[in-house]
């Protein structure tokens, strides 16, 4: 069985292409409903719908915007009970991998989930997509960037998508490939899992031919990115005090949206949404009293760091976090190389593989060993 | 109801070692009261003197410790110090045991510890725990964990140094009034239904031996005094120096067998556990100091144990051991530098120097001569030919009945055999004692607990000054002041010690006169006192969980003796946080688990047999399942020993005992379909030939074995002349004499597909086995030619003297390294090539005969049980045991045990006594009715609970399972804490995101609280 094939893109429209090719998919029955981005009414933005009638699918799958977290909608679709019915889920490459995190958290099931995954471009915020300031829509213009090899639409793209290393799909069972291809013409589809294989099986495709073209193309971008992102680390590592860390989150509400967005945060409640800390008049002003004064809302930098210390071993790096963040914290000049550098130490990559486990569950010896024992 | 028995249900255990203390505990769960005679003025052994222990490199007075607390804790055991034993009479079920008590001239009961009299004392003198590398006041305490937590007065000095000369500065210094210099020796005398000897043995004296210069040249340590040195607490604090001159050694040499395998010294044995604590040793050492280079001269390295061969390895590979095989004769010392200068042969036969800045004598372990007469010959014990005490290796810990005997004492050897005996010694007591159990313990009632949770807090706060050593630094007329301000405390004042007798009267009486309804003491650490605290909350009427401690001693006054006013205000906020606390804590209810007192034994052979046996004659209903048609297990394979038992015979009996008690159910040609429950009530579906049959139990034992592994090399399978040892076992027992040829040759091979990266394990009784076999091959021939092709030659403690007889009786042996292994040639004739590294030369041995050493594997149906009951196996697939050292029959989940070849391949005689430890370790727990759960157990918030099972995966005692409720018409998966299972440690409430798991007594509100009340967060 081949597992590339070709979609041959007409009129220059890979839009409608790739909507012909999901369109398909429902009619054949192969899946029965489809998760995928979508315009609103207004038509300034795309969210994720789940579309079970095929001529109700007008999928933007190539908007340059995430809206929300899709991995934690798959999850709340899934959680309580498996899906019956097949159910075919358009993801980013990093909401993959924080599905893959959710999997192995147990909040989420991949029983008749066919994950379709697409070549990433990068994403615009919510309201830079709503309000882009170019003639072009931010489709056609994220496009139109890609074909002519230029990097006009990276002043656009939200900082964690500028260090994005990660752009290319992986745990997908079907790929919808861009990179390394000359999409007036033609569009890549993959098969990765016996699950895409089968549904890919009967369709009268062309093979796909130029693979080692596709394959420098993703080599050269993930060393570009890779050197950003490490420049970007190197850039953002700065005192990790907690005078600095106050002043960082110096503007926070407290609105924990950053929390109620991230992909990973799974808590039914979040222990700073609840009554635990709540307390007393007068310990609030013995609190003052042991120092003269005291900020309120308290424990806003207690919240961000045991948010942290909570998810960042599974943080994929979505930057949703900072975009969802009302007063536009940087969040993500903390949390990519604080990611990285856990990450690191317990040589871990989120998202990478289904059967690997988490680092909470997992016992190493020679990790964080005692002073003196190395 | 009083039982009527003639037996006395009390047991005398000498000796305070690891041994001793495990037998103490063992028998006093099951409800036996015991008596813990030790010679010296603590409890701990040798163990309590070493650094870390091997393969885990767990510090070993950190697992030793807690044993030594629970010991002067138990209510039913006696701690008698310094007390010697001197005369045994009468019999089995009704001993009378004498014995010497010397005067320790400080009362335990008054004494607190505080070292008030040690400070003040003048005298001084080598310190023996320390052997001497550093000095100890007459007034002393052997070591910070010692057990009674006691000083004592030495009076008799060391020969060399005089003892305490009665100044009488400790007695105006004590203000507990615990010194009494008049103090007399006291006879005493015990009646005891059995005894268990762990007297232990002694470090070898390299004083014999001039030619290493112990004693001599300063630079020249034993491998236990170097211990000292390494450990943190010893009189280097850690710190690798040599004596000589305090500097940092660079080049460490580590000598085997010094004392051991000696015939010069008449230690014709092994002792073995040295080869493994010298590469722990160095290894640790290179931990501490990564300069050192450490080289070891060995003549076998006796990795026998589980996990050894993977220690040996990882300290070549990853800490760079340098390894000699050599025999060291002579250690000169360049006088100037204090250098050692060895000289040795080195793996070419090249004639060698180096030197050292500091060697260390690997010594055994022995039985002096005026250990000898102290016990064995004065209590008329017969000993062997090594000098230690002689048992039957069927009965291995049985000295004569009803007295038994347990850890070095009867053979030298590591913590986790003498661990097992200790376990199998107290079964062994137990069963001679059955009727007696329980007869000698006192229950302790209590009055009715006050219902508190409806009352506003009203905290006590006790203060103490602990001698000098808080008062002395913190003002504590200022605490007490600042407590008695904080809200909801009605009572707060300061004691002299707080957990003096007549204070515990003090603190019933306060809480009765104020109403008290929650308590704070502010003293030492609460892992001493806690207890005898909650106690007199307890006889005061109140919940015992109503209780917190602070500690001001050790976080405070000790550590801030030099700032007294900054401690003092340290202190005012602990003790302000410690309030928090306690304002917002419950009572907690101590929830008892049934017990149904019968136990499944899974595995018929001589493991399962024994522990089915110990546990029926100790009065408990077993059901006994086997999956082939027979009992017997392994031994069935057996033709003949080299101790000359009569396996055969053996088995017999044993099976017909098995078979014969009525207490025990056999299930031949079954498994185990299911087991479902926890520990106190399983329920187990045995599926038989007839159906199924379902056993109600309260315990689990495992011994379902191995099994021997069938080799792909060699020619094996291929040519009948090439066989495994336990074949030419089965062929050779039914030979008569002529039937082998003068001059046939049987070339064996060891360690086949063993010790490699496939089987990294070393199967322990293959080099056993086939010296059994070389020495029948020339008792039925003594011109036949046996060669033995070895790696190392794992005849470890009295072991040895079968590879002396094989030499002696013309076994050649041949050393091979694992990267040269023996090559065979098939050209109608078998010759085996092998390179001999002593030669230097390869050598071609025509054989006609080759057999193979190819050890044990894990049975097969071991993945399968380990699902079953989710218990662990190790990487090599034998069943993973709680601790190696100090729990080697338990699984850490609470119920499960284990004994024989599925715990790692092992000989007959340690299967039966891992198999009575196991019976043990499981009568604790069947001896009572039910069960006291711990009480700090987790619990789960289920509406908060994700469901992301991240506790069940990190719970060491797998007590959290996965639970699918529905409510309101959803699915709800969440996690359910089983509080029989729980231990408390509190993993999992630390992992859990969300706060959905919380542990009595340290919720988050009580944590945060404490926090809070010293304006802790931003």
């Amino acid at each position: 069985m081949v597992k590339q094939k070709i979609l041959e893109v007409k009129n220059s429209d890979v839009t409608g292409t790739v909507n012909d090719f999901l369109k398909n998919l429902l009619k054949s029955g192969k899946i029965s409903a489809l998760l995928v981005s979508q315009s609103v009414p207004s038509r300034k933005v795309v969210f994720p719908v789940l579309i079970s009638d095929p001529d109700k699918l007008d999928a933007k799958v190539f908007a340059p915007l995430l809206p929300a977290s899709t991995s934690k909608i798959v999850s709340k679709i899934t959680k309580f009970q498996p899906s019956d019915k097949p159910l075919g889920v358009v993801l980013h490459p990093c909401q993959i991998r924080a599905l893959i995190e959710l999997v192995k958290l147990n909040q989420a099931n991949l029983n008749n989930i066919i994950i379709i995954g697409v070549d990433c471009l990068g994403t615009f915020s919510l309201n830079t997509y709503a309000d882009f300031p170019e003639k072009k829509n931010p489709i056609d213009f994220i496009l139109d960037d890609f074909k002519s090899n230029s990097d006009k639409s990276e002043q656009f793209l939200r900082s964690a998508c500028v260090v994005c290393n990660q752009p290319v799909p992986i745990n997908a069972d079907i790929i919808i490939g861009l990179f390394g291809m000359d999409i007036n013409k033609e569009i890549l589809i993959e098969a990765v899992s016996d699950s895409g294989i089968k549904i890919l099986e009967d369709l009268k495709l062309d093979t796909f031919k130029d693979v080692k073209k596709r394959e420098k193309y993703i080599e050269d971008l993930i060393g570009n990115r890779t050197k950003k992102l490490a420049a970007f680390i190197k850039d953002k590592t700065g005192n990790i005090d907690i005078e600095s860390l106050t002043s960082f989150f110096d503007k926070c509400v407290n609105c924990h949206n950053c929390m109620n967005v991230c992909p990973i945060c799974y808590c039914r409640e979040c222990l700073f949404d609840s009554s635990v800390f709540d307390a007393e008049a007068n310990k609030y002003v013995k609190k003052s009293e042991s120092k003269g004064l005291f900020k309120l809302p308290n424990d806003s930098l207690l919240f961000h760091l045991g948010r942290m210390n909570h998810m960042i071993l599974s943080c994929v790096k979505c930057g949703l976090c900072e975009q969802g963040c009302p007063m536009n914290i940087a969040l993500m000049d903390v949390f990519i190389p604080a990611a990285e550098n856990a990450q690191k130490e317990f040589k871990y990559q989120p998202g990478k593989n289904r059967d690997e486990k988490v680092p909470m569950v997992v016992y190493r010896e020679d990790e964080y060993v005692e002073v003196g024992e190395k | 109801m009083v039982k009527k028995t003639n037996n006395i249900g009390a047991v005398a255990v000498v000796g305070g070692g690891i041994a001793g203390v495990q037998s103490a505990l063992d028998l006093a769960d099951m409800g036996f009261k015991v008596y813990l005679l030790e010679k010296s003025p603590t409890i701990g052994g040798v163990m309590a003197q070493l650094d870390k222990t091997f393969p885990t490199n767990d510090c070993s007075m950190c697992i030793l410790s807690p044993k030594l607390v629970d010991c002067s804790r138990h209510p039913n055991i006696e701690l008698l110090t310094m007390t010697e034993i001197s005369k045994i009479e009468g019999k089995p079920g009704n001993f009378t045991v004498k014995a010497t008590q010397k005067p320790r001239y400080i009362d335990i009961e008054k004494c607190t510890s505080c070292g008030d009299c040690a400070s003040v004392c003048p005298i001084k003198l080598p310190n023996e725990f320390e052997f001497g590398l550093s000095i100890r006041k007459a007034a002393y305490k052997p070591f910070p964990q010692a057990i009674p937590n006691a000083y004592v007065i030495d009076k008799e000095g060391d020969g060399k140094h005089r003892g305490c000369v009665e100044c009488g500065k400790c007695v105006k210094e004590c203000k507990a009034g615990a010194i009494n210099h008049d103090e007399k020796p006291k006879n005493i005398k015990l009646s005891v239904g059995a005894i268990i000897i762990a007297t232990g043995s002694t470090p070898f004296d390299p004083i014999i031996k001039p030619e290493f210069g112990y004693k001599k040249y300063p630079n020249v340590l034993t491998s236990i005094e170097f211990e000292r040195v390494l450990s943190a607490s010893g009189p280097f604090e850690g710190k690798i120096i040599r004596p000589s001159d305090k500097k940092p050694p660079k080049k460490i040499a580590w000598i085997h067998c010094v004392g051991s395998r000696d015939k010069q010294v008449g230690n014709e044995y092994c002792s073995a556990m040295c080869c493994m604590y010298t590469a722990k040793e160095a290894v640790i050492a290179k931990e501490h100091d990564s300069n050192i280079e450490p080289t070891v001269f060995y003549i076998d390295i006796r990795s026998f144990g589980k996990d050894f061969d993977k220690y040996i390895d990882r300290a070549k590979e990853e800490h760079g051991l340098h390894y000699v095989r050599s025999r060291i004769s002579e250690i000169v010392e360049d006088p100037k530098t204090k250098d050692l200068i060895i000289r040795y042969e080195d793996d070419k036969d090249q004639l060698k120097e180096d030197r050292f800045n500091l060697v260390v004598l690997s010594v055994g372990l022995c039985i002096t001569q005026a250990r000898r007469n102290e016990i064995a010959e004065k209590l008329g014990f017969n000993v062997n030919d090594f000098g230690f005490v002689e048992t039957n290796p069927r009965d291995p810990i049985v000295i004569k009945p009803g007295i038994f005997v347990a850890g070095s004492f009867v053979e030298p050897q590591a913590i986790p055999e003498s661990v097992m005996q200790a376990s199998a010694a107290a079964a062994n007591a137990a069963a001679l004692l059955k009727d007696a159990r329980g007869t000698l313990v006192k229950e302790k009632k209590y009055p009715a607990e006050r219902d508190v949770t409806q009352e506003k807090p009203r905290i006590g706060v006790f203060i103490c000054h602990c001698g000098i050593n808080i008062g002395g630094i913190l003002n504590i007329d200022e605490i007490v002041k600042y407590t008695k301000n904080l809200d909801d405390v009605v009572y707060a004042d300061a004691n002299l010690y707080t957990c003096s007798e007549d204070t515990q009267k003090k603190i019933a009486e306060v809480i009765k006169k104020h109403n008290l309804n929650r308590l704070v003491v502010a003293a030492c650490t609460p892992r001493t006192h806690e207890p005898l605290f909650k106690n007199s909350l307890r006889e005061a009427g109140l919940n015992p969980h109503l209780f917190e401690m602070a500690n001001i001693r050790e976080q405070c006054s000790w550590v801030h003796s030099d700032k007294p006013g900054l401690a003092t205000d340290k202190a005012k906020k602990l003790i302000e946080m410690t309030v928090a606390k306690t304002r917002l804590l419950q009572p907690i209810c101590e929830s008892q688990i049934p017990v149904t007192q019968k136990a499944l034994v899974i595995g018929g052979g001589i493991a399962g047999m024994t522990s089915a046996l110990s546990l029926a004659n100790q009065g408990y209903e077993i059901a006994l399942v086997e999956k082939e048609p027979f009992l017997g297990g392994y031994l069935k394979k057996i033709s003949f020993t080299v101790d000359g038992i009569d396996v055969k015979k053996t088995l017999e009996e044993t099976v017909e005992k098995v078979e014969k008690n009525p207490l025990i159910k056999v299930f031949t040609s079954s498994v185990l379909n299911s087991l479902n429950g926890y520990v106190g009530s399983y329920e187990a579906e045995i599926k038989t030939a007839k159906g199924i049959e379902k056993f109600n139990h309260g315990v689990t034992l495992v011994a379902i074995g191995a099994e021997e592994y069938t080799p792909n090399s060699y020619y094996y399978g291929k040519d009948l002349r090439v066989s495994t040892q336990s074949e030419l076992e089965k062929k050779l027992s039914d030979l008569l004499p002529g039937q082998i040829h003068d001059g046939e040759v049987f070339v064996m091979i060891q360690c086949v597909e063993s010790r490699d990266e496939k089987r990294p394990y070393c199967s322990r009784i293959c080099c056993m086995q086939a010296l059994k076999n070389a020495l029948k091959i020339k008792e039925i021939n003594p011109y036949a030619e046996v060669f033995i092709l070895y790696r190392d030659l794992m005849t470890y403690g009295f072991l040895e003297k079968y590879y002396k007889q094989a030499r002696e009786k013309g076994v050649m042996f041949l050393q091979y390294d694992a990267d040269n292994k023996p090559v065979v040639h098939n050209n109608h004739s078998l010759i085996v090539k092998v390179f001999d590294p002593m030669l230097s030369q390869n050598l071609e041995l025509p054989a006609d005969h080759i057999i193979l050493s190819t050890g044990l594997n894990p049975g097969n149906s071991t993945e399968h049980i380990s699902k079953m009951l989710k218990v662990p196996v190790n990487s090599d697939g034998f069943f993973l045991e709680a601790h190696v050292k100090l729990r080697p029959v338990d699984f850490s989940t609470r119920g499960v045990f284990f004994a024989g070849n599925c715990h790692m391949p092992k000989f007959i005689n340690e299967s039966i006594y891992q198999a009575q430890a196991a019976a043990a370790r499981a009568a604790t727990i069947l001896a009572q009715p039910s069960l006291s759960a711990e009480p700090n157990t987790a619990f789960v918030d289920e509406d908060l609970c994700s469901g992301c099972r991240l506790c069940i995966s990190i719970c060491p005692y797998k007590a959290i399972e996965s639970v699918d409720e529905v409510k309101n018409g959803k699915k709800i998966t969440h996690a359910k804490v089983n509080e029989a299972l729980c231990m408390g440690c509190g993993t999992c409430v630390s992992a859990c995101p969300s706060g959905a798991m919380q542990q009595k007594g340290f919720k988050d509100k009580q944590i945060l609280a404490m926090i809070a009340s010293v304006g802790g967060s931003e």
